[in-house]
């Protein structure tokens, strides 16, 4: 799983740190001056600039003196309750129904032997989610104002006591409760489908004469292997934990009765994991050990990881703050999980993979240090690790016991080295794939964060279709929502060429590069300078533009933290509070444009 | 009878210059426009009338004459190109004035999924009305326009005339002071009509207002107090009925306690053309006259183009 940096960032630490607050009033800022110009332009056409000048301010002061504050959550709730009323008698249930039938057939087509099934499961159901309340809200939202035009049943709307903003606030919400109910119900149905689906039992296959070891039926197409040790509370009570297959285990008890052990196998445990990690920052040191901020690039081979080169004075290092027992859950072990990739430049040992080295060091003080742990790396799955709070190691150059609280810990910091051993092997590391596990969560509260990102997902397009209801045709506004959709999912390309950071140059370059068959790394030659930085400027114009629409249209993907679950990580609180923030500021953006479009318009114009 | 009148328009000061002005408007002009901003028809010229309180004013016109438009510019839902319109003092574009308005559209622009009542329930909550007071007023509304049997039946299922039915209970939910309606006896039966026409007159003696739109000329004539009569977006006739239908070159007579000698007089003259004398007065003549009297220069439906 990828989990970029930015998403373990504190609230305040994106809100202020991070610019989220200043890009939002910018944002804001530039949308509304934009807003203000068109609008005037507009008018100016039709009215002259005087009147034009007094249109647009009018309903900048009607929105905040009088329609804003005079909004009736009565008159709300009745329009809300309406788009609710329509929504459900025009059976948008059949999606329950759509999403019913898919869970019922889902189990054919899932592969009950893959590694991780509960990442299958939870991916499946929530994506199935997330693409059906997308359809919905898309098709609820962009032709529910048109055809009230078209019907005119707005016309007895209008001529009640009725603002714009409740008629905009009524449709969101209630479109919004629609999806909400369909989601509340979808989750529920998810939840029992991935608790239900990853369940499977084992019994006993074979077992060692003395009976304490031995190994489980081939259920699920997989087997454990186990071994019992006598309870010291309990004679006579033997228990166990099997061995680790596809990411699960299962308790095992044994017990002696009559000369025989009878076996107990528990259900699986360790798949519907919500572990709660604590991210640190990631800095690199070179070949000669100084410090840099990333590592060696080994091509196309992951643009997310940075390496370390085996053998050499390379090192990650990782800086955790706030690191304090009381976070853990054990007093004398200090949970570590790391998920590093190998670059192979040879085979090598293959059977028992690339090693490394791990070792705790004071942040500030690296003479400091606790003794390296050896470890061989677990490629593509998560390798949890166990370091003693009391563990050997040097100080002062002194070898001697240290107290991972006490002497290696600074103000809560502390930093983690990781090494790699193998000359000519390398470690691939990003930010997140090394962190302190500072426990679980919840697995079904960790679901609900992640439905509640679809929620989100959901009500944004909402927004953005009923906006575009305020002034275009229903097929019209869908088209328009649509391409929303596109651009917030698919976008990353998109944003790429548009900030110019895929070579090639812009449309008008790129499309005489085509027939000259120019490489798009190669300095375009025309023979004729100012052509060609006449091309330039025109592209950059085009460029600027397209990258400034790109920026307004909201990230719809972000707000998907389906992976999270799925991938068995608690989605962290600030990283919920600030999707929130951003749906919030997304919906006081569109509810404005709404605003201002269906206030000038003539509701009961041909 | 082809009848002549000598009624001219009339000042915008009504006879019942006293009472409140509740409609008013100034120079009132719209024209619509294609995507471009180009004209496309001039669908109302510099209107000006003031409807008073307590009164039924009635908006006449062939089709295209511009009384839809009218009532759209003082209900807000079109914007004037020229002119202001005001009801109850404030702009027509001011949503609170609608907090008074009650307003039945020409074909009853209802949504057909809800049922009678949760109908009235709806469009009560959009007048803010409190949750006790909506239910009375639902009840009360759906026994006077005789929908009892009906009222959890969804509107899609109502004929015609019971769509109007509840057109207009939805139109005085908010026990309006003043009441636009529009074509208010369309799809009626007789009956229905007859009702609809006694109802109008009851809200006037209330002390309500009505502005009423129709093509039904005989029912204009009954219940309007004042009438304006458009024309290719123009105001052709603005008065009171009677004075409006009041036929000036021809005189009606009645008569009584004459002398013998003119009676006679009279009778002769009658007699001589094998008839009896009533009265002498100036006779009346009916309102679809003075209506085809006035448009019978044009087609209906045609308006002036823009160029």
């Amino acid at each position: 799983m990828r989990i970029e940096e930015n998403q373990f960032w504190g609230f305040f630490e994106w809100l202020i740190f991070q610019y989220g607050l200043l890009q939002g009033i910018v944002v804001a800022f530039a949308v509304g001056l934009l807003g203000f110009i068109i609008c005037y332009l507009v008018s100016m056409a039709r009215n002259g600039p005087g009147e034009a000048f007094y249109n647009v301010t009018r309903v900048v002061y009607e929105l905040l003196a009088r329609d804003l504050p005079g909004t009736s959550g009565r008159r709300v709730y009745a329009l809300a309750k309406l788009s609710f009323q329509e929504a459900i008698r025009r059976k948008v249930l059949v999606v329950m129904a759509v999403f019913v039938v898919v869970l019922l057939f889902a189990g054919w087509f899932l592969d009950p032997g893959a590694n991780n099934i509960a990442q299958l499961y939870i991916s499946c159901v929530m994506t199935g989610t997330s693409y059906l309340l997308i359809l919905l809200g898309l098709f609820l939202s962009c032709f529910s104002i048109p055809n009230d035009i078209k019907n005119k049943t707005i016309q007895t709307i209008s001529t009640k006591p009725v603002r714009p903003t409740e008629m905009i606030l009524g449709r969101i919400l209630g479109f919004g409760g629609v999806g909400t109910v369909l989601l509340l119900g979808m989750g529920l149905l998810s939840y029992q489908f991935v608790t239900r689906g990853i369940q499977h039992s084992h019994e006993v296959e074979e077992f060692a004469a003395d009976g304490l070891s031995g190994t489980t039926s081939y259920d699920a197409q997989h087997e454990h292997t186990f071994e019992l040790i006598e309870d010291e509370n309990e004679p006579g009570v033997y228990r166990g934990t099997t061995n680790e297959v596809k990411g699960h285990v299962h308790q095992v008890t044994g017990r002696m009765v009559d000369g025989t052990m009878e076996y107990e196998i528990g259900p699986p445990e360790g798949l519907l994991a919500a572990r709660i990690p604590i991210y640190g920052s990631l800095q690199f040191t070179d070949r000669q050990g100084n410090l840099t901020e990333g590592g060696l690039s080994v091509g196309y081979e992951s643009e997310y990881q940075s390496y370390i080169e085996g053998a050499s004075l390379m090192s990650a290092i990782w800086t955790f703050d706030g690191v304090r027992q009381s976070r853990f859950p054990f007093e004398d072990k200090l949970p570590i999980e790391l998920s590093l990739k190998a670059f192979r430049t040879f085979k090598g040992d293959i059977v028992t993979g690339v090693q490394g080295e791990i070792y705790l060091q004071h942040p500030t003080d690296e003479r400091i240090q606790s003794e390296r742990i050896p470890f061989i790396v677990k490629e593509f799955a998560v390798d949890y690790r166990e370091i003693d709070v009391d563990l050997n190691g040097t100080k002062d150059g002194q070898p001697q016991k240290l107290n991972i609280y006490d002497d290696l810990t600074e103000d809560g910091q502390l930093k983690v080295v990781v090494r790699c051993r193998d000359p000519g092997q390398y470690f691939g590391m990003a930010a997140a794939d090394l962190y302190l596990k500072a426990g679980e969560s919840t697995f079904g509260w960790n679901m609900f964060k992640g439905f509640l990102g679809l929620w989100m997902q959901m009500m944004l397009v909402i927004c953005v279709g009923v906006m575009f209801s305020t002034f275009l045709s229903g097929p019209v506004a869908m088209v328009a929502t649509a391409a929303c959709l596109v651009l917030g999912f698919f976008g990353g390309m998109a944003f790429d060429i548009a900030s110019g950071e895929i070579p090639g140059g812009g449309p008008i370059e790129s499309l005489i590069r085509i027939p000259m068959q120019t490489g798009a790394m190669v300095d375009l030659d025309l023979g004729n300078p100012v052509l060609e930085k006449t091309i330039r400027i025109v592209d950059s114009g085009i460029m600027y533009t397209l990258f400034s629409v790109f920026q307004a249209i909201p990230s719809f993907e972000q707000f998907n933290t389906a992976e999270f679950v799925a991938y068995g990580y608690n989605i962290n609180g600030p990283l919920v509070a600030r999707h929130l923030v951003m749906a919030f500021a997304y919906f006081m953006l569109t509810f404005t444009i709404a605003y201002f479009f269906l206030k000038t318009r003539e509701i009961a114009a041909s | 009878m082809s009848a002549t009148t000598e009624a001219q328009p009339e000042s915008l000061v009504s006879e019942s210059a006293e009472s409140e002005v509740v409609i008013e408007t100034r120079n009132l002009g719209k024209i619509y426009r294609d995507f471009w901003g180009r004209k496309k028809v001039t669908a109302l010229k510099a209107l000006d009338i003031e409807v008073r309180k307590g009164e039924i004013f009635g908006l006449l016109g062939p089709n295209g004459s511009g009384k839809s438009t009218t009532i759209k510019l003082i209900q807000g839902l079109l914007f004037p190109t020229s002119g202001r319109a005001f009801v109850f003092e404030k702009d027509a574009r001011d949503v609170t004035k609608n907090e008074r308005i009650g307003y039945l559209p020409e074909e009853s622009y209802l949504y057909k999924f809800l049922n009678a009542e949760e109908t009235l329930d709806f469009y009560s909550r959009l007048f803010d009305i409190p949750a006790s007071e909506r239910k009375e007023r639902a009840d009360k509304l759906i026994r006077m326009v005789g929908l009892q049997s009906a009222r959890r039946r969804q509107l899609r299922e109502y004929s015609k005339g019971m769509t109007r039915r509840i057109g207009l209970a939805q139109a005085l939910i908010n026990e309006p002071d003043l009441l636009i309606l529009d074509e208010p006896t369309t799809g009626m039966d007789p009956i229905g009509s007859r009702e609809m026409k006694d109802l109008i007159i009851r809200l006037r003696d209330e002390g309500k207002t009505i502005l009423l739109c129709s093509h039904q000329l005989a029912d204009v004539q009954d219940v309007c107090d004042r009438v304006a009569i458009l024309h290719q977006g123009e105001l052709r006739e603005l008065g009171r009925v009677e004075n409006l239908l009041k036929v000036r070159d021809v005189t009606e007579v009645h008569a009584k306690g004459l002398s013998d000698d003119t009676k006679s007089k009279i009778a002769d003259l009658i007699r001589n053309d094998g008839g009896e004398v009533v009265s002498i007065d100036n006779p009346t003549t009916s309102m679809e006259e003075l209506f085809l009297d006035i448009v019978q220069d044009d087609k209906p439906g045609s308006r002036p183009s823009a160029s």
